[in-house]
């Protein structure tokens, strides 16, 4: 049974059905990514993963348990972290401050400073920062505050909405090493990426996603030397 | 020098009044970008509920121990009744609305306003109603010359330690931090498993909390309340808000003691009557000079 399982999932806003009739897997540990156009859905998509958006119809089934109806925290409480899209860092609390909320339902003080510690370790440049407003971070610093947030919460399935929107070539690279050792630590991705060459070298599978709807799926490698998404998404032929 | 010292002292102790109904503004503007325009008139009926209970158990009258046990207990009964009552409002009316266009709980919370208006109408009467003074005229400062009565102790031995408690509370708690976290992105807080609407429910519990206890106060300093109190008292304690910057804690704090400072010192100096223009025109001109209030943040932010 995979840890998270879409079913024919319909949601979006008012009448708009930006995700339509979308069914996709992520075993455990597995790094899966999803790629699609400006506008295609992968934000809300995510979002509805994470109960900010309602479904209207289909389920999603969290390791066995269906998350319909659930709101948002119940969602993240169950083990599934989300690095949204825009950072969306807390802008005048501290580095510190803003990792101690991703613990926010950790109720064991010195676990909270370990993990605390272990993002600092993956992202050294926060543990020099910790005292610092998180506004006044680079944006690339902001993007892995935004990701050590999420891993504080000690997710099964991390959720990463453009990770390397706006970053400077050799951040992403740094960000991408770190996405790719999160599997080695038995955490699962669902990674949205406009980047797509980077996001499937690195993804056992991956999914196409245009106008709300999944058109293709296949392993990493498949999708990468597949026509089509070389026409469209890897700026070839 | 020594009038202007007294009038300096009426007004900050009216200014820490100001202020603690303030703070019930700037929190829940600050946490649901939401001006509550029934805060004014929910103090007030947690001054009927003062009323009634200081009569109610007869607390006139009694002696120095069981006036001020009496003024303890007033202001925690009054606090958790406002608190409460701002929780049951913001559940029923507001939340809602959350999604709703501003306009909607603006509209509401003037709604709520009207109705708390009638509810003190029916529970006061239509006059005036003249509250116990219940603690001794005499001056503390003896031979002094300044005037300092166990009223003006009781504004700040109750205000002080409240906002002391508040500050601890944003700055240090997990709770606190919750809020300050709701308050800057509600789904970002959501997202790293934040009940918000809790957060969003335990600030107007606070905030309603304090304005319960400046209920009393209000009823034990001014010794008048009537079911129309909450109006102006609501206004001076907004302009407060707004003139130190709304949605910060100590702006809400400076904004009331600037108030109680400028309603003072203007009714010694330019006579009574100008109170009111002057306090407004004190907002306008910071306002054109800085909109964001007095502490207010700037709007500048990295994105």
């Amino acid at each position: 049974m995979p840890l998270l399982e879409i079913r024919d999932l319909e949601a979006g806003y008012g009448p708009i059905r930006a995700v339509d009739r979308v069914s996709l897997d992520v075993d455990d540990g597995e790094l899966v990514a999803l790629i699609g156009a400006n506008g295609a859905g992968k934000t809300t998509l995510l979002m509805t993963i994470s109960g900010v958006v309602p479904h209207r119809a289909g389920s999603i089934r969290f390791a066995g348990s269906p998350l319909g109806g659930l709101e948002p925290h119940q969602i993240m409480r169950l083990g599934i972290g989300h690095a949204p899209e825009g950072r969306r860092i807390f802008p005048r609390l501290t580095v510190r401050e803003n990792l101690e909320l991703g613990g926010f339902t950790q109720t064991d003080r010195g676990r909270l400073r370990s993990d605390i510690d272990e993002a600092c370790g993956l992202f050294p440049v926060l543990g020099e920062r910790l005292e610092q407003p998180g506004g006044t971070l680079s944006g690339g610093e902001q993007q892995m505050l935004a990701i050590g947030r999420a891993l504080v919460g000690r997710p099964r399935l991390l959720l990463l909405d453009e990770p390397s929107l706006g970053l400077a070539p050799l951040i992403v690279a740094k960000v991408f090493e770190v996405i790719a050792s999160l599997t080695e630590r038995g955490i699962a991705v669902l990674l949205v990426e406009q980047n797509a060459r980077a996001a499937l070298k690195l993804a056992a599978r991956g999914y196409v996603l245009e106008t709300g709807r999944i058109t293709l799926s296949g392993t990493g490698a498949e999708l990468a030397a597949d026509r089509r998404v070389r026409d469209a998404y890897l700026g070839e032929g | 020098m020594q009038f202007f010292l007294q009038q300096c002292l009426i007004g900050i102790t009216n200014g820490a009044l100001v202020a603690l109904v303030a703070l019930g503004y700037t929190m829940v503007y600050g946490i649901i970008r939401l001006i509550n325009f029934a805060h004014g008139d929910l103090i007030m009926l947690g001054a009927c509920l003062a009323l009634s209970l200081v009569s109610g158990f007869g607390l006139a009258g009694g002696g120095m121990v069981t006036t001020w046990f009496g003024v303890v207990l007033l202001v925690l009964l009054c606090g958790l009744f406002c608190g409460g009552l701002n929780v049951a409002v913001d559940r029923i009316v507001y939340r809602p609305l959350r999604n709703a266009p501003k306009l909607a709980p603006l509209v509401s919370a003037i709604g709520v306003s009207f109705i708390f208006m009638n509810v003190g109408l029916f529970w006061l009467g239509p006059a005036d109603r003249s509250f116990p003074e219940l603690l001794p005229p005499a001056n503390l400062f003896a031979g002094e010359g300044l005037q300092f009565t166990a009223k003006d102790l009781l504004v700040l031995v109750v205000v002080v330690p409240l906002m002391i408690c508040l500050s601890l509370l944003v700055k240090s708690t997990r709770l606190g931090k919750a809020m300050r976290a709701v308050s800057q992105d509600p789904i970002a807080a959501a997202l790293v498993g934040i009940d918000v609407d809790r957060v969003i429910a335990f600030t107007f519990f606070v905030g309603g909390f304090l304005g319960g206890a400046a209920s009393v106060i209000y009823g034990l300093y001014i010794n008048t309340i009537s079911f129309q109190m909450g109006f102006q008292n609501g206004l001076y304690a907004f302009t407060a808000a707004v003139l130190g910057g709304i949605g910060s804690i100590p702006g809400a704090v400076v904004g009331g003691l600037v108030i109680g400072l400028v309603r003072a010192l203007s009714s010694a100096y330019v006579g009574e009557r100008w109170t009111g223009a002057i306090v407004f025109a004190i907002l306008i001109v910071i306002l054109v000079f800085r909109p964001e209030g007095l502490l207010g943040r700037g709007t500048k932010e990295k994105v």
